[in-house]
């Protein structure tokens, strides 16, 4: 505490000389602290850039790891749109065939009969296939053909076979039934699977 | 000798009197820096935190079910022998109608419950845990649920509402998973 006070007087003291009699710090003294200091300005700067070079390469890797799996989001985000809008396009919708226009109605009669071929690539590079739910023709799904339909359970709008990853929305799979009374509309409940190659 | 122990005090005296200074300048910098840092790791996190995961069950798909499960045309038949979609059957249902000897609140349940169930398989290995069909009219007539599985914490819903005669009919399907 006594060496303390002692050192604090001093510096009093040479600070005041150094008011009062305008003592020069030798130069050679300045050179040194100038140097030290830009020394350690310099490793600082080394250093904070060694740091974001790090900081950067761990992002640039993270990010470069993860574009695989942002190009499936992609496609996956894709097929959810085409789902939710492809029931409703003209070439799969109802219409007025069925008395009012009909959201998320499907006219399978018309499905049946859409030649494949020319819509080769139309919604992409995607397979679509309309499934029945209710109620189900047997306990196995059979594939609609001319031939069988109605009673079949899936109908494939692409030719594809399904792989990867798929979306499915709820549909109403309406059709003209004739009976003994004439001909009536018949609806039963399916499912819209949208299904994407995956490119990866 | 005393003469240059007097110098070398008077310099160090003469670093220490600047030297507070300087350390507040440098601690300042530093604390900087770690803000910056701390501000870019931030966005970082977020970012990768936000990315978008797919959930079992999507709200388009529960708001499409309930649109479509109306169109369903029911063994019920009208009086001029047509067959009822479930949207007609839940009016009749709520006029006390007969439909070929049946109770049309009877087939719309049995109706309904099918559907549902192959809709929405719910168990323990499946996406779907739960769910819950409620159908109430606004004159406070019995409504209709259907419930099966859990209930947990995550679920999408959607309600559809629909009226005939002054009549309005609220359907509300809730998929829990």
């Amino acid at each position: 505490m006594e060496k303390h006070k002692e050192y604090f007087l001093l510096c009093k003291k040479y600070k005041a000389q150094l008011k009062n009699k305008k003592l020069e710090i030798p130069s050679f003294q300045l050179q040194k602290n100038g140097q030290l200091k830009i020394q350690q300005m310099a490793f600082m700067l080394i250093a904070v850039t060694i740091f974001f070079v790090l900081v950067g390469m761990f992002v640039l890797a993270f990010k470069f790891s993860d574009l695989k799996k942002t190009a499936t989001d992609l496609e996956e985000k894709n097929a959810m749109l085409l789902v939710t809008k492809l029931a409703n396009s003209p070439e799969l919708s109802c219409g007025e065939a069925f008395g009012t226009g009909k959201t998320n109605c499907i006219d399978t009669d018309k499905v049946i009969v859409l030649n494949k071929k020319d819509y080769e690539g139309f919604w992409g590079n995607a397979n679509i296939e309309i499934r029945k739910i209710y109620p189900k023709t047997n306990g196995e799904d059979v594939v609609c053909e001319l031939n069988n339909y109605p009673n079949c359970d899936i109908i494939k709008v692409s030719s594809g076979d399904l792989s990867g990853f798929d979306t499915s929305n709820f549909v109403a799979l309406c059709r003209k039934e004739s009976s003994d009374s004439g001909v009536n509309d018949k609806c039963e409940l399916g499912k819209l699977i949208v299904n994407y190659k995956s490119t990866w | 000798m005393v003469n240059q122990k007097k110098k070398a005090q008077e310099q160090k005296c003469g670093i220490f009197a600047t030297m507070p200074k300087k350390a507040q300048e440098e601690m300042v910098g530093f604390a900087v820096i770690i803000v910056i840092v701390a501000v870019i790791l931030l966005v970082f996190l977020r970012l990768t935190i936000n990315n978008s995961q797919k959930e079992p069950v999507e709200s388009y798909e529960v708001e499409s079910f309930i649109q479509s499960f109306l169109y369903y045309t029911t063994e019920c038949k009208d009086v001029s022998g047509n067959s009822l979609s479930v949207q007609k059957l839940i009016f009749s249902c709520y006029s006390r109608e007969i439909c070929e000897g049946a109770d049309a609140c009877q087939v719309l349940n049995s109706t309904l419950k099918g559907i549902v169930d192959e809709a929405w398989k719910t168990g323990e290995n499946s996406p779907t845990k739960g769910y819950e069909l409620k159908i109430d009219s606004e004159d406070g007539l019995s409504p209709i649920t259907l419930k099966e599985g859990n209930i947990t914490k995550n679920y999408k819903g959607s309600m559809q509402e629909f009226s005939k005669s002054g009549n309005t009919i609220n359907i509300t399907f809730t998929a829990y998973y």
